[in-house]
């Protein structure tokens, strides 16, 4: 087991090395760079003034340079700085000489957008299970019929759409929810308990809209393993033991119908530091989507790599640590890894 | 600390509902304005930054030398008076007395001479260094005296001076203007000075006891950085912001419709200093032939893309400059809307169709072309309207919208275009050598169109050298009337710049004078009983 992981982790650097340089040259594809931003357009702003900006940043030199360049820094870690955001570092703080400390652009949002998604998929989860086995237990019966109109509504509405009529209903008509932002402007100055209960009622509607929203897929996936799973013979064997049907759907069965779901989650863990860029921007809450995205239109290059080399990174551990899970959950694939 | 706002709460609400808001009130200070801005500043040294969102922020904190009035003339901002000397080449700036920085530490011709150097220097990459560069040498005779000398005279030179936010010399000395940490953390000179910015939250201001221009009225100014439109006016309709910018729907539509929005909030518009425009690549064929350039000019229903894409909230242009201010040729008239006269210069150019399939031909090739604009509804809507007129006279139109930093880099740059619908943001000065003069046509430069007119060179030189507002007014008219006459572009239209402001908000001149309604911001005033609820620290 030791030796397969330790083969797995060694695998991911040059699997990582490859992401990094095709998505280096990919972004080198789209036309323009950091000074083709707003003010690339005033009559004010010279081009002398942009071509010095790109030699300050190395624009000016071969895409394959740049690209050694930044290898060259990553091998220490080293993310290097943003060009749009007055060279805030791209990852985590740095102190300057008289120990002002800048923190880093990733190391602000990435908490933010960890909360929210984390919180977003617990109550998935937690939704997703139950109305799964529901919908299992009582197949074609009124509760699954429902529970999958309920889903496919969910499913359906666009996110931003009730994200602004939410706004709208809870925030402006019934002022029961702050309507966007992380925080109040008087934050600072509430309690403990205040604050808890500010930041809570502020990420309620982030949170919920695409837990909403995303609970069909998972609910369908509960369904479908459990319906499965129920057919299978060892539940008939376990039912005609006489056991409590309880303990037939809980112990027997939910464990295998569970299974898929942990591919799902595993794969899901890059998608925990990706926010929505369109969620993030209907609420005003500055985390990881709307950084990518803002990165992305101002040609921010530092920014855009190093969220992408982290993206890649947390994809290959979330695919080892599912294929980890598996073989705990599953001794048929724990065989077949100790094996190999 | 002074006072924090408490933006959520339902008490508030009522508290000002019950007040009739469109009282007289008298002036007072304190209390809280909160507006929405989408982006976040990038940093607080607006000679770094370029972007709008870092000098609507720094423009609260810092001072510049000179500054434009409500009627746009310059007036002194940190100067008491400016000679200038015979020869037109020397500007004399003679600083006000005991100026102070928000830190208590004097301001003096040092500070200006620093900044002149920051923004010049080498290793400093600012997008507006050329105004500065063309200084041949700069001197502090004295603490309040500071004088420059240009090679030759350079009219705009004053206009560049109202632009450059003077710099603390004692905090930035030996640092490095893109690193600083000043950036985020800024001392300057103006009516505030920054308290607090929660990073893609908020950035709160507050009186600088220390202001060089006397006290502003309101206590402190809150800007949240909301980046979704409809989110900002749903926090306005909610009472959680006090000002946004508004489209014409909002402005003309939504507003109106709903009684309890009308009762709270106050509609300013303002013309802009800025205007859309469709501009023909110059060196590409049929564009070359001002027959072709005047018949589309003709062909292009203007009004009709001021009432269909602004709701009418814009104007009808001739010239580029701002309607209204000196600069603008009041005797020059926009082209009319003439089919009948575009089809003859059409068919003068040597178009005709003679296939019978509704698009015009010349030597075998029909008539068609595309425009490109970037992402914006506003131009997309006028080319679409764009695209139908000029069908109606025989000419097949594409339209294609990019995004922006492809949009520069791929087709401005290579000048790989036919037309473009574009809009030009214009500055105070009436120089606009950087993008007429025809040897401003280098990939990066703003003649992208290639504008080459001998006589309108001639007067974009002339213009730079004079720096008698009367003489150079007389210039600028006649440039504008050649460039009118030329028609290198068809000026579509100049939109009004919409706002709504909560009524608590008093002290707002409506109708906004040519500076607008923010010229006098330091004299707006929320009198007490219309506060949000306050609580005192």
């Amino acid at each position: 087991m030791l030796k397969y992981l330790i083969k797995r982790v060694l695998w991911m650097i040059p699997l990582l090395i490859g992401i990094s340089l095709i998505s280096f040259f990919i972004m080198h594809l789209a036309p323009g760079d950091i000074t083709s931003n707003e003010s690339a357009f005033n009559p004010k702003a010279s081009e002398e003034s942009r071509q010095k900006l790109r030699e300050m940043y190395n624009l000016d030199k071969p895409v394959i340079v740049q690209y050694a360049l930044w290898l060259q820094r990553m091998t220490t870690l080293d993310f290097g700085k943003s060009f749009a955001s007055h060279q805030k570092p791209v990852f985590w703080q740095t102190t300057d000489k008289d120990g002002n400390v800048t923190k880093g652009l990733i190391q602000e949002a990435l908490p933010i957008t960890l909360t929210i998604n984390l919180l977003g998929l617990a109550i998935t989860l937690l939704l997703a299970i139950p109305l799964g086995i529901v919908a299992a237990r009582k197949h074609l019966g009124w509760q699954d019929r429902s529970i999958t109109l309920f889903n496919f509504i969910g499913f359906s509405i666009p996110g931003f759409w009730l994200s602004l009529l939410l706004m709208y209903w809870l925030g402006v008509v019934n002022n029961w929810f702050p309507i966007s932002g992380l925080h109040s402007l008087n934050y600072e100055t509430l309690d403990t308990w205040g604050k808890i209960k500010d930041t809570l009622s502020h990420l309620f509607l982030p949170v919920v809209i695409p837990s909403i929203t995303g609970l069909a897929g998972i609910t369908l996936f509960v369904k479908n393993g459990m319906l499965d799973v129920l057919h299978q013979d060892y539940i008939t064997t376990a039912r005609a033991k006489g056991l409590a049907e309880g303990k037939v759907i809980y112990k027997h069965a939910l464990r295998n119908a569970l299974l898929p779901l942990i591919t799902i989650v595993g794969l899901s863990i890059p998608g925990l530091i990706g926010g929505s860029v369109i969620a993030e921007t209907i609420f005003a809450i500055p985390g990881m989507g709307k950084l990518f995205y803002d990165a992305v239109l101002m040609r921010d290059f530092p920014v855009v790599m190093g969220i992408l080399t982290i993206g890649s990174a947390l994809t290959l551990i979330g695919n080892l640590l599912a294929d980890v899970m598996y073989a705990w959950a599953d001794p048929r694939v724990r065989r077949g890894v100790v094996r190999g | 600390m002074s006072s924090l706002i408490a933006a959520c709460g339902s008490s508030e609400k009522n508290s000002t509902s019950v007040i009739d808001l469109d009282r007289e009130f008298p002036s007072e200070s304190g209390g809280s304005l909160i507006n929405a801005m989408t982006g976040e500043p990038s940093s607080l040294i607006s000679m770094i930054a370029g972007e709008s969102a870092s000098s609507a922020i720094s423009s609260n904190v810092f001072n510049t030398l000179l500054r434009y009035d409500k009627n746009l003339e310059l007036e002194g901002d940190l100067v008491e008076s400016w000679q200038i000397s015979a020869d037109q080449k020397t500007i004399r700036f003679i600083l006000k007395p005991d100026l102070k920085w928000a830190d208590g530490k004097p301001l003096s011709s040092a500070d200006v001479l620093f900044t002149w150097q920051s923004v010049t220097d080498e290793k400093t990459a600012s997008p507006y260094a050329s105004d500065f560069q063309l200084v041949k040498k700069a001197t502090v005779p004295d603490a309040r005296t500071f004088e420059v000398t240009y090679e030759q005279a350079y009219a705009p030179a004053l206009d560049s001076w109202a632009g450059l936010q003077i710099l603390p010399k004692h905090l930035l000395q030996g640092q490095d203007l893109h690193t600083t940490s000043f950036a985020r953390n800024p001392v300057g000179s103006h009516y505030y000075k920054l308290d607090s910015w929660a990073h893609g939250e908020n950035l709160k201001l507050s009186r600088n006891p220390n202001s060089v221009r006397g006290q502003a009225k309101i206590d402190q100014l809150v800007s949240r950085i909301i980046p979704d439109n409809s989110a900002q006016f749903l926090e306005l309709m909610a009472d959680n912001i006090d000002y946004m910018g508004l489209d014409p729907i909002k402005y003309s539509r939504i507003i109106p419709a709903r009684p309890e929005l009308q009762q709270k909030l106050a509609l300013y518009k303002e013309l802009g200093n800025s205007y859309t425009y469709m501009g023909f690549n110059l060196k590409r064929k049929p564009f070359n032939d001002r027959n072709v350039r005047l018949a589309i000019n003709y062909a292009i229903d203007k009004q009709e893309i001021i009432d269909g894409v602004y709701l009418g909230l814009g104007i009808n242009i001739a010239s580029p400059y701002k309607p209204g201010t000196r600069w603008s040729n009041p005797d020059l008239q926009p082209y009319p809307y003439d089919p009948q006269k575009a089809r003859a210069l059409l068919k003068q150019a040597g178009f005709a169709d003679n296939d019978g399939d509704g698009i015009l031909e010349r030597d075998g090739k029909p008539f068609s072309f595309e425009i490109i604009t970037n992402q914006n509804k506003e131009r997309e809507k006028s080319a679409v309207l764009i695209q139908r007129r000029l069908k109606e006279v025989g000419i097949d139109v594409k339209i294609r919208a990019i995004e922006w930093a492809s949009f520069i880099s791929r087709f401005i740059k290579t000048g790989d275009f036919d037309v473009v619908v574009l809009g030009w943001g214009l500055g105070l000065d009436p120089d606009q050598y950087n993008i007429w003069h025809s040897s401003q046509q280098a990939p990066g430069q703003f003649n992208f169109i290639g504008y080459h007119n001998s006589a309108v060179d001639k007067l974009l030189e002339q213009g730079r050298l004079e720096l008698n507002p009367d003489k150079r007014q007389k210039i600028y008219h006649e440039f504008a009337r050649v460039l009118l006459e030329d028609s290198p572009i068809v000026y579509l239209s100049a939109g009004y710049g919409l706002t709504a402001i909560h009524k608590r908000v008093k002290g707002i001149d409506n109708p906004a004078p040519p500076a607008g309604i923010g010229h006098n911001s330091e004299d707006w005033f929320i009198p007490q009983p219309l506060r949000r609820n306050e609580i005192n620290q």
